[in-house]
């Protein structure tokens, strides 16, 4: 009999270990690599200089934003404001990040792990080419008045979402992304409506147009954490690698941590906060989509686990089901 | 922020998979078996003790009845084992070999699975709150309402994959309600 309990705990431990190993990571790829059209990419979003404005599209949702990047001496900073709905403004230099909520008189202070469109890679773009299929140089087509060549990274599974790129003939900045799903349904698209390159920006064009004096001034702490010397077992989606991990103070007070996996296109998020009886009679387990996000909350043991991710409902439901948590009484 | 190189984390991600999960998996009908992996001592010896406990599991004259110290003993270690809180293990399992397993087996749940049984086996409280839906639909439910706590993660997991809210879902009716 007791071998059988054995036979069952190894049978869950097969699952976990029916993942491949983990790659060191490479920043960039070789000039011949076939998808060194993604370094190129990402190279242009961070070195150019350019401004315009970006839509964000999301069934049936619209949202414009400006957007301002600017390379100088101290590196790279950007302008980011949200036209349309609730307005939002956020600066960054380099790393360091600022964003506005003048709803809300509030500016938050963090450090930003990636970068966002025109940048396109969240990590290591050697881990692409197992999980999704490139189809360079499908066509030419323009957007925002530019001529840009079509490109698609198609995924080889389920777990992931496909995308479709036009970047710039002339300097491989990416002009219009799209994701699709399984099904060849479009999930979202991010393009440039309005581009100008090299354009000339005055420091005044950076600042920022509200007078922050008097508002509420919060600082993201992030803090590494151990999850695994907490007791923590994650069996990672095939394809996806740890990115981060960190612990922080949520608004009310409670800490979270933080697992940030990706496949090296797409990002997922594991939260791990403690139950409290008393806080969280009301939430609820389940699934829950927000624009082309998939999030997907459990409770197990005495905690809180929720992913969230640009990845199909499925894949978030996979990564909280296969989390593991040792008790600590008895490590 | 000190967050960790992809090659710090290392440690979290699965380990290769041990053979002997491979035979466990084959004997449960949940893989294929690797031959080549069980050409070794060792290898043989732990296929003969999975045999040995299908053919006693099969045969009630070849088991024997252990005596009632033999279960507290075993009742002793299996308290002692390390309580590992996972979903996977029950729901992936073919429900016809729980049968077979009797009290140990049933010992082994309580300790593996720690789900919360109220959301799967039985109907949830009415609230007000926002509600997600049920965890067994793959379909996501519609967004219904607004729910704090997952608009501190979605801040937190933007921070961490691409900054400002280039993505962000404005679900704004312009005003109009």
């Amino acid at each position: 009999m007791s071998g059988l309990c054995l036979g069952f705990r190894l049978g869950v431990l097969l699952w976990l270990g029916s993942l491949v190993p983990l790659a060191q990571a490479q920043d960039t790829l070789p000039a011949d690599h076939p998808l060194s059209a993604l370094t190129q990419i990402q190279n242009a979003a961070r070195t150019l200089d350019y401004a315009g404005i970006t839509v964000y599209q999301q069934g049936r949702s619209l949202q414009a934003a400006q957007l301002v990047h600017w390379v100088d001496g101290s590196g790279e900073r950007e302008r980011f404001e949200t036209l349309d709905g609730v307005p939002r403004e956020c600066l960054r230099e380099n790393r360091s990040e600022q964003c506005l909520y003048p709803d809300q008189r509030l500016v938050v202070h963090r450090t930003v792990g990636a970068d966002h469109f025109p940048a396109l890679l969240q990590a290591d773009p050697g881990l692409i080419s197992q999980h999704y299929e490139w189809r360079p140089a499908l066509g030419t087509y323009r957007v925002a008045g530019r001529d840009c060549m079509v490109s698609e990274l198609a995924a080889r599974d389920t777990l992931r979402y496909s995308y479709r790129l036009c970047t710039d003939l002339e300097n491989h900045l990416l002009l219009r992304t799209q994701t699709f799903d399984q099904h060849g349904h479009l999930v979202d698209q991010l393009a440039f409506s309005r581009l100008k390159l090299s354009p000339d920006i005055k420091p005044a064009d950076m600042a920022s147009r509200h007078d922050v004096q008097g508002w509420t001034v919060h600082q993201e702490i992030h803090r590494s954490v151990d999850l695994l010397a907490q007791g923590w077992r994650f069996a990672l989606p095939p394809g996806f690698r740890p990115q981060a991990e960190i612990t922080y103070q949520a608004n009310a007070g409670q800490s979270v941590d933080q697992l940030v996996i990706s496949d090296g296109l797409a990002a997922i998020s594991i939260f791990v906060e403690t139950f409290d009886p008393q806080r969280d009679q009301n939430l609820q387990e389940g699934s829950l989509r927000q624009g082309a996000i998939n999030i997907y909350r459990m409770r197990l043991a005495t905690y809180w686990l929720t992913a969230m991710g640009e990845v199909p409902a499925q894949t978030v439901r996979d990564v909280v089901h296969a989390a593991q948590y040792v008790s600590k009484t008895v490590r | 922020m000190e967050a960790h190189t992809p090659h710090d984390l290392d440690h979290l991600a699965p380990r290769d998979t041990d053979w002997e999960a491979n035979i466990s998996a084959w004997v449960d009908g949940e893989a294929d078996l690797r031959a080549e992996e069980l050409d070794n001592p060792y290898g043989r010896q732990v296929w003969d003790t999975y045999h040995l406990i299908g053919d006693v599991m099969r045969s009630a004259d070849l088991a024997i009845r252990p005596s009632d110290r033999f279960y507290a003993r075993l009742s002793a270690a299996v308290a002692a084992e390390p309580v590992v809180a996972t979903s996977v293990a029950w729901w992936r399992r073919p429900a016809a070999r729980q049968t077979f397993a009797g009290l140990a087996m049933a010992a082994a749940v309580a300790s593996v699975v720690w789900v919360n049984w109220s959301a799967l086996l039985g109907p949830q409280p009415v609230d007000t709150a926002p509600r997600l839906a049920l965890a067994t639909d793959v379909e996501p439910a519609p967004l219904t309402g607004t729910d704090v706590r997952l608009d501190g993660y979605m801040a937190a997991h933007r921070a961490m994959t691409g900054g400002a809210p280039i993505r962000q879902v404005a679900f704004d009716p312009m005003g109009q309600h």
